[in-house]
């Protein structure tokens, strides 16, 4: 379990990294916290030729209100995001979904970026991005694209990003103050990935649902955002909601899998439950007659 | 004011007692001294190229890429070992019975099999290296499965079958079976085991050493130096004394280390060939694919009860796959041994086989033989379920209780002091049980799922001298020159805190401050030989040398003093490091001063008394000595999700004199999690080309500190025979851990029915099968399919039956008996050469047996073919063997009943 040889750069600024990532036409891997490289370095299952770690980019780091939202720099532990007052106060389901990522041994070197970068199916910060609309800004030295998050996932540790574009922030927009945080996840310890979960928000306008975000994680080959379910909800008034329908709905959008922790039938069934669970417990509903 | 400790006969003043353990600031601090942190100068570094496949036969393998890299120094391969001469052994110190290689010689039998070894500057080099050999397979269909391995190919080509080992009768008994459905109540429990990893903190590892032309030094993680020594010399054939192991610090071992296995012997063969140190430290991905795992066993177990609840007959089936090399066959006859032992049974009868497969071989595992508690407390609650009786008055009527004893379990082990009825009633006393059922009926009408779990054990430990490899302990205590104590124990710790427990044992025995003692342990240089830390031992046997050790030298220090101070021996108490005069105390002197003169003024001794104060003691204790327990846990279900979370739960053990009680509780803790991870998590999956799927922790789930509750611990005390009255515990919890916590899952459950067979691990999918009546987990489309494929080919699974079988008399067939035959009986100690020479008239039969052990005569019973005799034998154990012997032509085959132990084959030929 030692990586095969690997030459290791560590630039100080975005267009610097930008550019090592250029010259190395496919063959670099971006370093950010670790928790998922260096396992797969060590397994020899990753064998770059170079590792640029951007650990030393300041420009990266940090947490910050911008553009009527919160941008987040990807190289922000996520220890420190966990502990920041902006994202408590705007943000707090993302502060409630990153007490689920990993432990705090591994919150304190993991980042944000690099975990939305990856693009673990089952893990909480893509889905969260997705539910919650965020776009994901990345550059190269070709310039630089701002991509919607629901956009940005083809599959498992697949997404959209080029092999010379670099995350340089995650920009969640503002949802209105005092909207309803959705989260609920079913793992088999504390801080493994989900076999399934939901993450989200909604908004309630006047005794109505007027914005919904949702989205699964544990669900599918990439964050499954919960469209049918979402569509369903806006306009509906709270007293009219039927919460084991709507989890039906937002079940029919996803396309979970058999693996040695769960089955896909599992995952749909007790998705379904949690779903319901989640939307009554968050909204105060009952369970419809 | 010390109460006095049964065992012991005296007040405590360390046994008992929570001492701070004296591992703790060295491991604590991070001073603790593990295989990796040994470096050596010119030390080189080892790694390996495995097989990508799970057999096939090696066409040729291209190392040259390999040693072309720099600070490549050399690659081996079996052709290269071959130079040293290296035998595989087993556990119990016999050639492994079937040949084990060290590297793979001509075929591969399991992925991961390890094929080249590669020496470099550095495991970076050394693995880039590995990567580069290139290896050219014939690949055949592996046997991975138990099905498979009933119906497939033989995975040792020198075999016609995959059966390893085998006990028992292949054909039920006509009268058990009868006294089984004949009976009012009968319940079956089938629980499949998956294969699990042993996970040891720290993995396998060792720096080897030639020091010389035969002086090897091998620095390994292990369970005893002295037993690795005793292996390493017998596989080499060197003498003993030219190998020094040394093994301070160990970091989890639970039967993965009890000796070395194909990577070690590997490297230190290649150690012998190059000269110069070489050092392989597995790392976590090849310990969760290629060290050897443990489990993998399939029971069915149907148990019998009359109308008031009580047991009248049971028999059992059992598989266990031992993979293709496995550290010894374990064919499940110590779990058959004490399946039963603590129930008052009439009749019982098995059949346990040990199947070889192409996975990796298997290993010990802290309580290897748990698979017999489990299937059976699991199988009581369903009984106590299906009767409508409570489960703890179940248990209660067929407990072998204190007072029905000495008598013998229905497999004819003498029980003399067993106590798991006791524990239980302790348990239950301490348990409102009442309470808790109202507190669940209240539960259920919420939706909440609660269940309570109990389930009793006994377990042997401390063995000694009913198998060679299992010897008693050697305990040498010296008073130094300054008055501290110093003792070189046999002891091994991988976390046991022996170093601790001997210290205070001998600290209490002698009378001196507990940070006055040192134990030195870990290096087979120091103190005699012991076997160290394999089967729950060391406390009672260990304890029970360094106990009269110290009572010796105190002896003696008594002795010199009432020389010294002219005054009667019998006044004198040593306390706290003072030699004290009853009645006297200006008199009193330390035992420094004494220590002084007992090493530095020979002229002041009395002329008996040797100069010195030093004394060692080997201590033989009982052959058995047996530990019991009763636990109980509460659990709640999760209808939504089948999650388990467990509530409380608590252990009432008796393992006769508690040392100290926070060692006890560790060891009881520690199999309890393992036991919870058996339950709950763990699994080696393996796909059908027998890859090993789970190759990091985010695959293999063990269980985490959050998944282990708060433990609460009730001790009996009840003293055992052997000197302090000690009993072992460092394997319980991970025996009782898992029926306990199955027990309980099963009762919060029994509003949606039973557990039809009990798979672990009861992931939230299987619990939820149970839940909504649904296969959601795909276990039961998966068993239906095996035993689809199992009907299908009875015709491959009739043709790798072993040989032997007896076959039925045929008439007429002209056979002549008298004679001499040469036979071979396939015993559990292995196969068993004699000549047996017969003379018959008329319906009798006489004549001997003879084998290298003796001569032994007979006289039985000819009908027809048919040849009965019985025999009466000693050793290894009072039984008597009831041969049934069927002649054909020239050969002979037929079964021997072994008393306890079942039936073993035999086969044979006229001379």
């Amino acid at each position: 379990m030692k990586p095969a040889p690997f030459d290791y750069v560590a630039p100080t600024t975005i267009s610097e990294a930008c550019q090592v990532l250029a010259d190395a036409g496919g063959g670099a891997t971006v370093l950010a916290g670790g928790q998922t490289l260096m396992p797969l370095l060590n397994l020899r299952m990753s064998q770059p030729f170079i590792v640029v770690d951007i650990n030393r980019i300041p420009d990266l780091k940090g947490i910050a209100r911008a553009d009527g939202g919160t941008r987040v720099g990807p190289m922000t532990r996520q220890a420190d995001a966990l502990a920041d007052e902006t994202l408590a106060k705007h943000l707090p389901v993302m502060v409630r979904a990153l007490s689920h990522v990993g432990h705090h041994q591994t919150r304190n070197r993991g980042t944000v970026g690099g975990s939305v970068a990856l693009g673990e199916p089952a893990a909480e910060m893509p889905a969260t991005a997705v539910a919650l609309g965020a776009t994901i800004e990345v550059q190269s030295t070709r310039g630089t694209r701002k991509i919607p998050a629901d956009e940005f996932y083809l599959g498992p540790y697949m997404t959209t990003l080029e092999p010379d574009e670099l995350v340089t922030a995650i920009h969640y927009p503002d949802w209105p103050a005092g909207h309803v945080m959705l989260f609920r996840e079913v793992a088999q310890r504390p801080g493994d990935f989900a076999l399934v979960g939901v993450v989200g928000a909604l908004v309630v306008d006047g005794g109505s649902v007027s914005r919904a975000g949702i989205a699964w994680f544990g669900m599918g080959p990439t964050p499954i955002k919960a469209r049918q379910a979402e569509q369903a909800l806006v306009g509906q008034s709270l007293s009219g909601i039927d919460a084991q329908a709507i989890a039906e709905l937002a079940v029919a959008d996803t396309a979970p899998f058999d693996d040695h922790h769960a089955t896909a039938e599992y995952r749909r069934t007790v998705g379904k439950r949690i779903f319901a669970r989640t939307l009554r417990e968050a909204l105060q509903i009952k369970e419809a007659a | 004011m010390n109460a006095e400790v049964p065992g012991i006969g005296a007040a405590a003043r360390y046994i008992g007692k929570r001492v701070l353990r004296k591992e703790d600031p060295r491991l604590l601090t991070g001073r603790g001294q593990f295989v990796d942190d040994i470096s050596l100068p010119g030390m080189l570094h080892c790694a390996f190229a495995r097989s990508p496949i799970a057999r096939g036969r090696i066409v040729s393998i291209d190392s040259t890429a390999a040693r072309d890299v720099p600070g490549v120094h050399a690659v081996y391969t079996a052709e290269d070992l071959a130079k040293v001469s290296f035998t595989m052994h087993t556990f119990f110190m016999v050639p492994t019975s079937v040949k084990t290689p060290t590297l793979a010689e001509d075929h591969v039998a399991y992925v991961g099999e390890p094929v080249a070894l590669v020496i470099a500057d550095s495991r970076y080099i050394a693995e880039d290296a590995a990567s580069l050999i290139e290896v050219d397979y014939e690949e055949e269909d592996p046997v991975v499965t138990l099905a498979d391995a009933k119906s497939g190919q033989p995975v040792h080509p020198e075999l016609e079958h995959n059966i390893a080992g085998q006990m028992g009768d292949e054909d039920i008994d006509e009268d058990l079976e009868a006294a089984i459905e004949g009976a009012p109540h009968r319940v079956t429990q089938r629980v499949i085991h998956p294969r699990i990893s042993q996970s040891p903190m720290e993995t396998r590892g060792v720096v080897a050493t030639r020091d010389g032309p035969e002086e090897l030094t091998l620095y390994i993680t292990c369970q005893s130096p002295h037993t690795i020594a005793r292996w390493v010399s017998l596989a080499l054939g060197l003498p003993q004394t030219a190998i020094r192991v040394i093994a301070k610090d160990v970091g989890g071992a639970f039967g993965l280390k009890n000796h070395p296995w194909k990577e070690e012997s590997s490297v230190i063969i290649a150690a012998m060939l190059f000269g110069r140190p070489l050092k392989w430290i597995e790392d976590r991905y090849e310990n969760l694919t290629t060290a050897n795992p443990a489990r993998e066993q399939d029971i069915t177990l149907r148990i019998a009860f009359d109308n008031d609840g009580k047991l009248v007959a049971s028999h059992s089936e059992y598989d266990l796959n031992n993979g293709a090399y496995p550290q010894a066959v374990d064919d499940g006859m110590a779990a058959q041994m004490f399946l039963w032992s603590a129930y008052k049974l009439p009749a019982y009868g098995f059949l346990t086989r040990a199947w070889y497969t192409n996975t990796t071989g298997l290993a010990a595992y802290r309580g290897p033989w748990a698979m017999e508690t489990l299937v059976r407390e699991t199988a009581l609650d369903k009984a106590a379920r299906a009767i409508g009786i409570d489960p703890v008055e179940l248990r209660r009527r067929n407990l072998v209780k204190l007072s029905d004893q000495p008598t013998a379990s229905v497999l004819g082990l003498p029980l003399e002091d067993i106590t798991p009825a006791e524990c239980l009633e302790k348990l239950v006393e301490n348990f409102d049980i009442a309470a808790f059922r109202k507190e669940q009926a209240e539960a259920r009408e919420q939706g909440r799922y609660l269940g309570l779990g109990v389930a009793t054990y006994i377990e042997p430990t401390a063995s000694a001298g009913s198998m060679g490899v299992m010897t008693g302990e050697l305990a040498q205590v010296r008073i130094e020159p300054t008055g501290k104590v110093t003792a070189t124990m046999s002891t091994h710790s991988q976390g046991h805190g022996t170093a601790t427990t001997m210290a205070q044992v001998i600290a209490d025995r002698l009378g001196v401050p507990y940070e006055d003692v040192t134990v030195f342990e870990g290096d087979n240089s120091r103190g005699g030989f012991g076997p160290g830390a394999a089967g729950s031992r060391q406390g009672v046997i260990a304890g029970g040398a360094a106990i009269k050790a110290s009572e010796m030298l105190a002896d003696k220090v008594k002795a010199l003093a009432a020389h010294l101070l002219n005054a009667n021996p019998e006044n004198i108490t040593i306390d706290e490091g003072m030699v004290h005069v009853e009645g006297a105390e200006e008199m009193s002197r330390s035992l420094s001063e004494i220590a002084g003169i007992a090493y530095g003024e020979p002229d002041r001794l009395p002329q008996d008394l040797g100069t010195g104060l030093e004394v060692q003691y080997r201590y033989q204790p009982p052959p058995m000595t047996f530990t019991s327990a009763a636990h109980a846990c509460v659990v709640e279900v999760d209808a939504e999700t089948g999650f388990v979370k467990i509530l409380r739960w608590i252990s009432s053990e008796d393992c006769g004199t508690v040392i100290n009680p926070a060692v006890v509780e560790g060891q009881i803790s520690g199999g309890l999690a393992q036991g919870i991870g058996m339950v709950l998590l763990e699994e080696m999956p393996i796909d059908d080309r027998g890859n090993t799927t789970a190759a990091t922790y985010k695959d293999y789930l063990l269980p985490a500190i959050s998944d282990i509750p708060d433990f609460e611990f009730l001790h009996a005390n009840t003293p055992s025979k052997s000197i302090g009255g000690m009993r072992g515990v460092g394997e319980g919890g991970a025996i009782i851990g898992p029926p306990t916590l199955v027990n309980a899952i099963a009762d919060a459950l029994s509003p949606f029915g039973e557990i039809d067979i009990l798979e672990l691990p009861l992931t939230p999918s299987r619990i939820l099968d149970l839940i909504e009546g649904r296969d959601i987990s795909g276990s039961a489309a998966r068993h239906q399919a095996q035993a689809g494929a199992q009907l299908e080919a009875p015709a491959a699974a009739e043709a790798a039956a072993p040989a032997g079988q007896a076959a039925a008399p045929s008439s007429g067939a002209e056979t002549r008996i008298d004679g001499d035959w040469k036979m071979v009986m396939k015993t559990p100690m292995g196969d068993q050469e004699m000549t047996g020479h017969f003379e018959t008239d008329g319906g009798t039969v006489s004549g001997y047996l003879a084998s290298p052990e003796g001569d032994q005569n007979f006289t039985g019973t000819v009908d027809g073919n048919v040849v009965k005799f019985d025999l009466k034998v000693d050793k290894p154990m009072k039984i008597t063997l009831k041969y049934n012997l069927t002649f054909e032509g020239d050969s002979v085959s037929g079964k021997v009943k072994l008393g306890m132990m079942g039936s073993a084959k035999l086969s044979g030929e006229r001379l």
